[in-house]
């Protein structure tokens, strides 16, 4: 810093200023506009419904619509719905953690002939198209009768999701071999090791597992549009279209509004867990 | 790829410490081998058996359906052979819905990985409140599909919308966003707006590059952007070329046309403009609109086979061209 006096252009702190004042203003700007879709989503739920219609864009509601919310809330049965959300995200995302950590063990710590083979299958499913599989998988749980049944959830989360199986796989590799050979020689069991000795080690991935998989099925449209009855379904399905008047027309506001409520749980939880979450965003980006 | 790569990564501790030390330790060797092997499949036999029932079973079944007129009412379908490939071969339609597709994808994938990597690069350098500049520039990345959806509907409508808002404050006329031609940049933009998850990723392989090889170039004179192109980047080009086929196969599958349409159901899937009538809009339509299921199997399982051969010759083309950064040290 002290260095100016050594050096014959002055311009160079001055640079550096105009540097960071570029970099902030590029920084704030683009957040801005990262930002803007979700607050005019706040903005449009707590406008009244003749701001809409207005030609002139109304930037800001006249008052602000507060009871939009409660509106929205009461027009359809929304804490049902909520509730049949968190059941399925629930039950998915507790089967599947426990079903993808039992599958990685396998892949971390045991071998076979063709294990090679396996693993290489498992991560080139994840690159396979899920909405191909996901059309003749509706036709065939039609033709079983688990059409408008929560079973298909619990089919997917017991066989286990090659993303998942990934990380814990990562994080199994990297335990010390010790941990087991002590417990091997004692005599227990794979099951025993994997349920008392590995699994209390994992709580950062179980718990970073738990997190995605709930918002993968939270946030999930076409299974549960597919799948299940309009009172059966969960709440990005209501979400997205029981918020129509009798004219046929959308509701905008009290569907802006809705849909905030139906977001705000997701960012809590990403904000909460962000730890894990990004963790596990960052080691599927191939390590 | 990929996969070599980390599969030799699983394989390292095992080789290198099994062999000089669990192995003359342990004589009764035969049966423990053996309990292994049994357990190793014990415990991969959900995802096997899952894998091949909820994917190797769907997708055969699907394949037998190309080759009928099945349309899950109608008693009487058939066998057609070919017949649906035949006519999917010379139906305009699907061509177009393709070429779209195809379109949406070469221009959406890359420019999100540019954005992602910009974004990547800004919130990596040494700056106030970094961590809340990540966290809220990769918050729209967890917004879900159908909140997506929604406030991209809001943010562009004809009359209440924000772009024609800010459009008409600048003096410009308003636009129909959300019909054609217009309606397939907001589907870009919808991309566009999840970039931060290309950012998390890449910050972490922006992390890993080594500080020595930034203060050789810096030393050698090199200016940021050359740092950048010829460093970053070549460390980085194994995460984006990953990036670039999920990206790839992501985009061809999305419903967010069909989530941006007026009637956002798959009644609705009529309502969706014809510049985001994707190929994907389209099997969903001869699913739900008119229920020819074996039409509709056909045209999956051609999507199918063209993400094969797309995924393979992207990584033919590009394997001279991404840097693997093989660890001297772990190779030993």
């Amino acid at each position: 810093m002290t260095a100016t006096s050594l050096n014959p252009k002055p311009p160079l702190r001055v640079r550096i200023r105009v540097n960071r004042l570029v970099l902030y203003t590029v920084l704030v700007v683009v957040t801005g506009l990262f930002l803007g879709p979700f607050g005019w989503l706040v903005l449009t739920g707590l406008k009244a419904p003749d701001e809409l219609a207005a030609a002139p864009v109304h930037w800001l509601p006249d008052t602000f619509q507060w009871h939009n919310f409660a509106d929205a809330y009461q027009l359809i049965d929304f804490l049902g719905y909520a509730r049949n959300s968190l059941i399925i995200a629930s039950i998915y995302a507790v089967l599947v953690t426990l079903s993808s950590a039992w599958v990685g063990f396998g892949f971390a710590r045991l071998d076979a002939p063709g294990k090679k083979t396996l693993f290489g299958i498992l991560l080139g499913s994840m690159m396979l198209p899920q909405m191909i599989t996901l059309l003749p998988t509706y036709l065939i749980f039609a033709k079983l009768g688990m059409v408008d049944t929560y079973w298909p959830w619990v089919l997917w989360g017991l066989s286990s999701a090659p993303y998942l199986v990934f990380l814990f796989r990562q994080f199994f590799a990297g335990l010390p071999r010790e941990l087991e050979e002590a417990a091997i020689v004692d005599g227990c069991g794979y099951a025993q090791i994997f349920w008392r000795i590995f699994l209390p080690q994992s709580w950062p991935v179980l718990s970073a597992s738990f997190v995605i998989a709930f918002t993968w099925t939270w946030g999930d449209y076409i299974a549960p549009q597919l799948l299940l009855s309009t009172d059966k379904t969960t709440l990005s399905v209501a979400v997205m279209t029981t918020y129509i008047s009798s004219a046929g027309t959308p509701i905008a506001n009290l569907q802006a509004a809705a849909s905030v409520m139906y977001v705000i749980p997701i960012l809590l939880i990403f904000l909460v867990a962000q730890r894990g979450f990004v963790a596990g965003m960052s080691t599927s980006g191939l390590k | 790829m990929s996969v070599d790569q980390i599969s030799s990564v699983a394989d390292r501790p095992r080789s290198s410490a099994d062999a000089g030390r669990t192995r003359p330790a342990r004589r009764p060797g035969a049966s423990m081998t053996a309990r292994r092997h049994r357990a190793f499949y014990v415990f991969t036999s959900p995802w096997i058996i899952g894998f091949l029932l909820l994917t190797i079973a769907p997708m055969g079944y699907a394949l037998w359906l190309s080759f009928t007129t099945f349309d899950g009412i109608s008693p009487n379908w058939h066998y057609v052979g070919l017949g649906n490939y035949r006519e999917l071969m010379n139906d305009s339609v699907t061509w177009d819905a393709l070429g779209r597709a195809g379109l949406f994808a070469v221009i959406s994938v890359p420019l999100s990985i540019i954005a992602g990597l910009g974004l990547a690069v800004l919130v990596n350098r040494p700056i106030r409140a970094r961590g809340v500049f990540r966290t809220l520039l990769y918050l729209p990345a967890v917004v879900p599909p159908v909140g997506a959806g929604i406030a991209f509907k809001n943010v562009f409508d004809q009359n209440s919308g924000a772009a024609n808002g800010a459009l008409t404050f600048f003096g410009f006329d308003a636009v129909g966003w959300l019909a054609d031609p217009y309606a397939r940049y907001v589907l870009v933009m919808t991309v566009l707006w999840a970039a931060g998850n290309i950012m998390i990723i890449s910050l972490a392989g922006l992390q890993d590059v080594p500080r020595e090889l930034h203060e050789a170039a810096r030393i050698d004179g090199a200016s940021a952007w050359r740092t950048f192109r010829s460093i970053t980047v070549p460390l980085l080009s194994p995460v984006l070329l990953f990036q670039t086929v999920t990206g790839m196969i992501a985009s061809v599958q999305t419903i967010m046309p069909m989530l941006l349409a007026p009637l956002s159901t798959p009644a609705g899937l009529t309502t969706v403009p014809q510049s985001n009538y994707t190929y994907m809009i389209h099997v969903f339509s001869q699913y739900f609109a008119l229920g020819r299921y074996g039409y509709a199997s056909a045209l999956l399982w051609v999507l199918f086979v063209l993400i094969l051969i797309a995924t393979g010759l992207i990584f033919k083309f590009t394997s001279g061209v991404v840097f693997y950064n093989v660890d001297p040290e772990a190779k030993k």
